[in-house]
């Protein structure tokens, strides 16, 4: 350690400095402005916000998909880090590479492959009306479910990473002294490897909850205009009725709603202990 | 019986994250003009119109400066930062760290709207500088956080052998503590690089009249033309990004740092 308080200060400012006036300043001013109305201080335009119904509804339905992707991704995210801690070094190795890969393209190419597989003429249809079960292409873009699908292959990595690297730090023998000693693979997975991961499992939640919240790309592509989420709505709101107050409120929601989730689950992590 | 177990979930794991890239690469092989799959026939003309196409051309151009520069500029207030939060007992330390790391906590779409509503319009900063300087902020904290992570591996004692011994402050910076951070600084580089290049919410409403980022370009593409096009495109995107990857892994074992 070095003890010349203004050396590290000089080296340390300049990048403080620029996050402050680029981010926080105009950040925190989009934020208050949402609290002013007519010159003077209200929380009429929150009041606004949910009174309006479509509001209402996206509010909820950003909710509801941030929940059931991060549920689902902690399903699948354990089953699959399970198998992949239990694979040997030199596979483990690959199939992890093979988990992160998609993490580096561009979510606007990873979006894109879901119009190739639910669109009118993608593989979903083609194989639907191919097999006689409906004369028509059914329509599956611009559906929740596409929403969620978009999400839930698009974050599912963040989760499986936070899983494995939990698992790992798990002692080899604890499960199989477990299973010896008479304990059910349910009981296994609740009283051994749960409270065992559970940092892993808060952390991968969170990642993959405040994604999904606050995802642009996939819910435009494959959600458009009639599945709206609080991002594109936001985006709808500026871009078209030049509307700043909701759009500052909305990213207070935003925001609200990452910080809850991952003082939540950290709560939840800690009182089980 | 457990192996077979193990590997199906496995497998349809893998199917779920990889298999969309396979499909998306062979829907841009299409011989048609219509985004279909299966393909109906096969060429390569989707691949070569791609490059023919201008529009595509000028973002990409300006998506990898943003992304080389960007991530430079980054570098620059971060490495300085990240010595400074692990060799100096600062005051506020913990509150320098906050600031740095919070682009990455509050949904880039709102810093593309705040930044363009109170810098850009007031203060007649154009397009082109507005997205240079949110693509450096965003890339700060990840630039921050690896440097640091690999500083944190180098220890003190041996810097202050090298002042010991005749350097100075600087010298022993250039030639002890940089040269033993370099992959973390690589690490840095790259996980920027790709982080800027494929951003789409904080460039949203920073993008102005002939001044797109490439991920921009590609959805407003797509909402007027329906063609394989994209497919094409997108495909290429991901041969590059695995280029990066792999030649990341083979220079530095890049994926612990991810």
């Amino acid at each position: 350690m070095f003890r010349n308080t203004r050396e590290g200060l000089a080296l340390a400012l300049p990048a403080a400095i620029f996050s402050t006036l680029l981010f926080i300043l105009p950040v925190g001013i989009l934020l208050s402005e949402a609290f002013r109305q007519g010159g003077s201080w209200s929380v009429q335009g929150y009041i606004d916000f949910f009174a309006s119904p479509l509001n209402r509804t996206v509010f909820l339905r950003t909710l509801k998909l941030g929940v059931l992707v991060a549920g689902s991704a902690a399903i699948i995210g354990y089953a699959a880090a399970f198998c992949i801690v239990n694979l040997s070094p030199k596979a483990r190795g690959r199939v992890f590479g093979m988990v992160v890969l998609p993490l580096m393209i561009s979510p606007v190419a990873r979006t894109y492959a879901w119009i190739v597989i639910l669109g009118r003429t993608g593989i979903v249809n083609e194989a639907i009306t191919g097999l006689g079960l409906s004369d028509t292409p059914i329509r599956l873009l611009f559906t929740e479910t596409a929403v969620y699908l978009g999400l839930l292959q698009l974050f599912l990595p963040l989760m499986i990473i936070s899983l494995v690297s939990a698992m790992e730090n798990i002692p080899r023998d604890v499960i199989p002294a477990a299973r010896v000693l008479g304990a059910s693979w349910f009981a296994v997975f609740f009283k051994v490897i749960l409270p065992l991961t559970k940092e892993g499992l808060v952390i991968g939640g969170t990642l993959v909850f405040t994604g999904a919240l606050t995802a642009y790309i996939t819910p435009a592509i494959l959600g458009g205009s009639k599945v709206l989420m609080l991002e594109t709505l936001l985006y709808q709101r500026v871009n078209v009725s030049n509307d700043f107050v909701s759009a500052g409120v909305i990213a207070m929601i935003l925001i609200v709603m990452s910080f809850t989730a991952n003082l939540l689950l950290k709560r939840i992590a800690t009182t089980r202990s | 019986m457990r192996h077979l177990a193990n590997w199906s979930i496995l497998g349809l794991t893998l199917l779920f994250l990889i298999g969309p890239f396979v499909i998306i690469i062979l829907a841009g092989t299409s011989a048609g003009n219509n985004l279909a799959f299966p393909p109906e026939g096969m060429s390569m003309k989707w691949y070569l119109k791609v490059f023919t196409i201008e529009s595509f051309r000028t973002s990409f151009a300006l998506s990898m400066a943003l992304a080389v520069f960007g991530t430079l500029a980054a570098l620059v207030m971060g490495i300085p930062a990240a010595y400074a939060l692990n060799r100096y007992d600062l005051p506020g330390a913990e509150t320098v760290r906050t600031i740095v790391a919070a682009p990455i906590i509050v949904p880039g779409i709102i810093i593309g709207l705040a930044l363009l509503r109170y810098m850009v319009v007031p203060l007649d900063v154009t397009v082109t500088m507005a997205l240079f300087m949110a693509h450096t902020a965003l890339v700060l904290p990840y630039a921050v956080r690896v440097v640091s992570s690999s500083m944190q591996n180098l220890r003190v004692d041996m810097e202050e052998a090298a002042v010991l011994l005749g350097c100075s402050r600087m010298q022993a910076f250039t030639k002890v503590v940089l040269p033993n951070i370099r992959s973390g600084v690589l690490a840095a580089f790259i996980l920027g690089f790709v982080t800027s290049f494929n951003q789409v919410p904080v460039s949203l409403f920073l993008s102005g009249p002939g001044v797109r980022t490439l991920p921009i370009d590609m959805l407003a593409y797509m909402e007027i033309t329906f063609d394989p096009s994209i497919a094409a495109l997108s495909a290429l995107l991901a041969f590059m990004s695995l280029a990066i990857v792999f030649i990341a892994e083979r220079l530095l074992g890049f994926s612990k740092y991810v």
